[in-house]
């Protein structure tokens, strides 16, 4: 069964940062030559082409479709379609008077045509922006749509937006995921257009088939417009398949065989196995994520706070890890160690089991005969939600119902998969949850903790947190940010509405003589930079 | 065999199908949560947009008007409209219908191929060693999980021996019908097992009952040599039993070879119904349950006509 | 899957109990399916009184990979270090039990609709018939999916599931059953007795139909099972850390390179607990509608 990860769960980029001169290039030596085919085993049946309606990360898409800036391996926006990436310091970006609004400018790469080789200009820009605003179009992200009153294209590679408000995150959405060609679209039906199937981009690759259900052919596109360091023509592959592979056993099988040559999402508990393979290994690459477990207000039981400080005494991450191949690591706080906001005092909990009985002793939840505490009548027995079918979540499940389960607390799985998973976690059909969230580089956490947060399925309110959270997201002095990051983070762990329990790694198993291969840590996907990957040999 | 026996049959099987519908709907109206749950909560989704999907799918409108839109989309039209790829479902269901008929034939073909002559063999032998092999050899094949095989035949001709492709349908560029069979071979093999199996039984015990019979004895008592009154007399009888089963069986494996279709990662019909599942694609689901039971309605209708080819006391009219 | 309706015999005269008995035990695969079944029924009921382990113990030093057969493990460990003998024989109690419940529910319901269907005929039998075809015509294993999707299905959800969609074929079994035997004399004889309905139907009809009867509710153990571990290879079958051997087999399927031991056992268990099951329906069919 397939984790439906998708670009909901991230979060929105802020404003703040430098202007980066870095690019998405990979820093190794001289590809050797031209030529092979790379076969890529997705997990997923990719459901549509589109970067806007597809319900999944966009690994195939990312080789094809290209938008105007991207975020490399340091989680670092680099321009692609456009020559710089806006900001304030470049002039990109432009405060109103009244600091309530902002224009943003993008001067476009000259000379880049699309596919069937038309050029690409700034009314493909304006075109994606309306395409994917009109209601009539079903897609999973108009995230950003809504924030732009109006664009402006005075000449062919000059696009300014009009934005309605001081919008942070408008790199992590809209013109990031893909532009779409005006020339091929418009006036079309976007929701039942051949573009879904084969898309028409700027990309390194071309769709030439999509076969539903069973793999899309990306061809290398001769006209590219990049080039390497040494001046080579980019891409060097002739192109990158990937197959569609619902089965996780059937894809090891295909790795085994050397019927396939990459995956991306490896199960944890799989890589060593896979290690052992002749010709291939195993790539731990990091990701903006991290694993948690969260708590359902709704419950009164839960809104406990000796409870839940019970969960965090009790569950031991050393073995949780251990379960998952080693490849996480233990975090404390909800801001991943990676980040400059992260806070190293953020209190922690000791592993005492013993301590958490006897914070539940004190709190009145007496022992029954029955193994479960309970209060009043009031059993301390949860429904737990974790994504049915993912081994790796399945056993993290089963080692916190056998720890907790010492301490007198019961946990009943109630696993959902696909879609309904996610609609548990949004709507707060759960008691505990264990997920991830994937962020992008500057991410926000009030989607996820404050009171009206869309990620917020666990009915948590703090007006305490609300505030810290609004000064946080609306300041641009570092000094700010840093101080209200770090009241967040002590705030989060001393009121518990989630344990952040370790972080989230990517597991890339890919064959040796994959050169150049840079793993990419946001939800653009290892596949948003292939120009320069190149087979060895 | 007459056509207003054709006819009358025919217009036996509305109601039937109605009747289908109508449970299919209530089961899918029985679903915790609606279609458009998928979008309630998602920001991206504006409540404007939301109110299209709604009355791009018809959910303002009563449930039974619902139904009766529904029912004419199936009657008229595209069979409704995909949530989770926003096509028609009739388009959907017969991009996936091709894979899952070449490998539901084949597998069917070759089954009919080796049970028929393995059904008969045990029963004109009846008791001796081989019919007793046999027997234990198609329980043996009945009682195997699926995935389990599958994953056996992964392993040896895969990845030890790596003859064979371990799933999809074609190797990309190669359309060669050598290709397509190395890509069939596994999962018709898996399906072929348990069919093989149940098939064999049946041509079996109908063919011990036929043997049994007064005019075979006749025929043998007038000097004919066995297997010439075996096939020549007894065969066509012993068949009639087995047509259901076969029919019915055919129509199982188009619209649930769930498993197989997983393993193998074939393009297929019962691939379709697992995303749709996991997607909650309820006007897919039903259109993809309402092909099915059409399937097994049909089935008994062409067995019945099958009947009445083969045994020629059957007389309808 | 296994096919589970049996063929439609017509019914023979009633034989004394003791001559299907012998000819029962004279066929040597259905003893042997008999023996087997018993002692594994007797093997999952009574085994975990004498396993130090529970099917859900944790032993944190074998976290992370499957752990080889020791005199401590007889059957190696889970990734969970978890002990596997103990969740094989855990997990048979639950897939035995979804398949002898799966069946008895299937099989009352069968007989009980076909029953009163062949008995009253006329609207009921109409109605009720519709109905069962209706249901024989929507194809079972994609039902039963879509089913364990909206309702998470517990041990006893499952059961009801399975066992509330595989009853069809035994209710139309059971019905013409039942419309040939009510007009026998000595129904007939009965009823001018002043017997009423039920006794009717229980009393002098159903004996006569249980041949049938309980070779389908065989077979339908088998069905039962090998649904199980369908729906638990597809991820919508019981949920961990409850052991079945469906689960068990799909979970271990992943280490199949690395720890055979793992697989082998739960495949097995299935294997021949479904062969053991077809045989002695096999056996059943041959002692009870003896041909010749």
């Amino acid at each position: 069964m397939t984790m439906k990860m998708t670009r909901r769960t991230m979060l929105q980029g802020a404003v703040a940062g430098a202007a980066t001169l870095a690019t998405l290039r990979a820093t190794t030596a001289d590809a050797s030559g031209y030529g092979g085919t790379l076969r890529v085993g997705l997990s997923y049946e990719i459901d549509t082409m589109n970067v806007y309606s597809t319900g999944y990360l966009g690994d195939a898409q990312a080789t094809i479709v290209e938008g105007l800036v991207a975020p490399n391996d340091k989680a670092d926006y680099v321009p692609v379609l456009a020559l710089e990436v806006p900001t304030l310091e470049n002039g990109g970006i432009v405060l109103s008077d009244d600091k309530k609004t902002m224009t943003v400018t993008y001067k476009l790469r000259p000379g880049v045509t699309w596919h069937d080789g038309k050029p690409f200009t700034s009314a493909d820009v304006k075109y994606t922006w309306e395409a994917v605003k009109d209601p009539a179009f079903i897609a999973e992200s108009k995230d950003g749509t809504a924030d732009i009153d109006s664009i402006e294209t005075p000449d062919d590679l000059t696009a300014i937006c009009h934005y309605n408000k001081v919008s942070p995150d408008f790199k992590s959405t809209l013109f990031t995921f893909g532009i779409m060609p005006k020339h091929l679209l418009e006036g079309t039906d976007l929701n039942t257009s051949s573009y879904n199937q084969t898309p028409v981009g700027t990309g390194p690759f071309m769709a030439t088939e999509f076969q539903q259900g069973q793999y899309v052919v990306c061809k290398r596109n001769p006209n590219y417009w990049d080039k390497a360091a040494n001046g080579d023509q980019l891409p060097y592959l002739d192109e990158i398949i990937f197959y569609m592979l619902p089965d996780t056993n059937t894809m090891i099988t295909q790795l085994k065989s050397g019927e396939i040559d990459m995956i991306v999402r490896t199960p944890y508990n799989q890589a060593a196995q896979i290690a052992m393979i002749p010709g291939m290994e195993i790539i731990k690459g990091p990701l903006l994520s991290w694993q948690h477990v969260d708590f359902n207000f709704r419950n009164p039981l839960l809104a406990d706070l000796a409870v839940r400080q019970a969960f965090a005494h009790t569950i031991d991450r050393s073995v949780l890890i251990k379960a998952q191949g080693g490849f996480p690591e233990a975090i404390k706080s909800v801001v991943v160690p990676v980040f400059a906001l992260y806070d190293d005092t953020t209190p922690s909990y000791d592993l005492d089991p013993a301590k958490a009985a006897k914070i539940l002793d004190d709190a009145g939840y007496t022992m029954g005969g029955d193994g479960v505490r309970a209060k009043g009548g009031q059993r301390l027995s949860f429904k737990f939600v974790v994504s049915a079918g993912l081994s790796d979540d399945e056993n993290v499940q089963q080692i916190i119902m056998a720890q907790m389960k010492a301490v007198g607390i019961e946990l009943v799985p109630d696993n959902q998969a696909g879609v309904a998973y996610r609609e548990a976690r949004y709507k707060g059909n759960y008691d505990l949850i264990y997920g991830r969230w994937i962020t992008s580089a500057d991410p926000v956490y009030s989607v996820f903790y404050g009171t009206d947060g869309p990620n917020n399925g666990q009915a948590y309110s703090n007006p305490k947190l609300d505030a810290v959270f609004d000064t946080l997201e609306h300041s641009l002095d570092p000094a700010v940010r840093k101080q209200s990051s770090s009241e967040m983070q002590h705030i989060i762990a001393e009121d518990l509405p989630t344990i952040p329990l370790t972080t989230n790694v990517a597991v890339i198993a890919k064959v040796k003589k994959l050169m150049n291969f840079v793993p990419n840590p946001t939800n653009m996907t290892n596949f948003v930079h292939t120009a320069e990957w190149y087979m060895e040999g | 065999m007459s056509l207003t026996f054709l006819i009358k049959r025919l217009a036996g099987a509305i109601p039937l199908l109605l009747g289908i519908s109508l449970i299919l709907f209530a089961i899918i109206h029985l679903a915790p949560g609606g279609p458009t749950d998928v979008y309630a909560d998602n920001p991206s989704v504006s409540p404007e947009a939301l109110q299209q999907i709604i009355t791009r799918f018809g959910l303002d409108k009563p449930v039974p008007e619902q139904y009766l839109l529904w029912l004419k989309a199936m009657v008229t039209g595209d069979w409704g409209l995909s949530i989770r790829t926003g096509r028609g479902v009739l388009g959907e269901i017969l991009a996936r219908l091709g894979p899952t008929l070449q490998l539901g034939g084949m597998a069917m073909g070759i089954s009919l191929i080796v049970a028929l002559p393995l059904g008969t063999y045990c029963a004109a032998r009846r008791g001796s060693r081989l019919d007793t092999a046999l027997t234990f050899l198609s329980f043996a094949g009945i009682s195997l999980p699926v995935f389990w095989s599958a994953l056996l035949l992964q392993l040896v001709f895969s990845v030890w021996l790596g003859i064979l492709p371990s799933a999809g349908m074609k190797s990309i560029g190669d359309g060669s019908l050598i290709d397509r069979l190395q890509h069939l071979a596994m999962p018709v093999t898996v399906l072929s097992l348990a069919t093989i199996a149940s098939w064999s039984r049946y041509i079996r015990s109908g063919m011990v009952d036929v043997l049994a019979q007064d005019y075979i004895r006749t025929a043998y008592a007038k000097g004919r040599r066995e297997w010439g009154v075996v096939i020549a007399h007894a065969l066509r009888n012993a068949m009639i039993p087995a047509v259901t089963v076969i029919a019915i069986d055919f129509v199982t494996i188009i619209s649930g070879a769930v498993i197989t279709e997983t393993v193998f990662a074939w393009p297929g019909i019962g691939r379709l119904f697992v995303e749709s599942m996991n997607g909650r694609d309820y006007p897919m689901l039903m259109g993809l349950m309402m092909m099915g039971s059409f399937g097994v309605v049909m089935a008994n209708i062409i067995a019945d006509i099958i009947y009445a080819a083969l045994d020629p006391r059957i007389r309808h009219g | 899957m296994v096919d589970i309706s049996p063929s439609l015999a017509p019914p023979r005269a009633r034989r004394p109990l003791g001559q299907a008995v012998a000819r029962f035990r004279r066929h040597r695969m259905a003893m042997g399916g008999l023996v087997f079944l018993v002692a594994m029924g007797l093997i999952v009921v009574f085994a975990p009184f004498f396993l130090p382990y529970t099917y859900d113990g944790q032993d944190f030093n074998f976290i992370g990979s499957p752990g080889a057969m020791s005199a401590q493990h007889w059957l190696g460990t889970d990734e969970l270090g978890r002990d596997a003998l103990t969740r094989l024989v855990y997990g048979g109690r639950v897939s035995l039990g979804v398949g002898l419940l799966g069946a008895v529910i299937s099989t009352v319901l069968g007989t009980a609709i076909g029953a009163v269907s062949g008995f009253y005929r006329g609207l009921v039998d109409i109605v009720l018939m519709r109905f069962t075809d209706v249901m024989l015509s929507i194809p079972t294993l994609p039902l039963v999916l879509l089913l364990s999707t909206f309702f998470r299905p517990s041990p006893v959800l499952l059961i009801g599931i399975v066992g509330g969609l595989i009853w069809m074929g035994t209710a139309r079994l059971v019905r013409a059953q039942f419309l040939a035997l009510r007009e026998r004399e000595y129904v007939e004889a009965a009823r001018a007795l002043g017997a009423g309905g039920a006794r009717l139907m229980f009393r002098h009809i159903l004996p006569n139909a249980v041949g049938p009867i309980s070779v389908a509710a065989t077979l339908a153990v088998g069905t039962s099972i090998m649904m199980e571990s369908g729906l638990s290879f597809l991820g919508f079958g019981i949920l961990p850390p409850v052991p079945t051997w469906g689960n068990l087999l799909n979970a271990a399927s992943a280490w199949l390179g690395i720890a055979p031991w793992l697989a082998i056992p739960p495949g097995l268990c299935i294997f021949c607990t479904v062969l053991a099951v077809n045989f002695v329906g096999e056996g059943l069919r041959d002692a009870l509608e003896p041909r010749l």
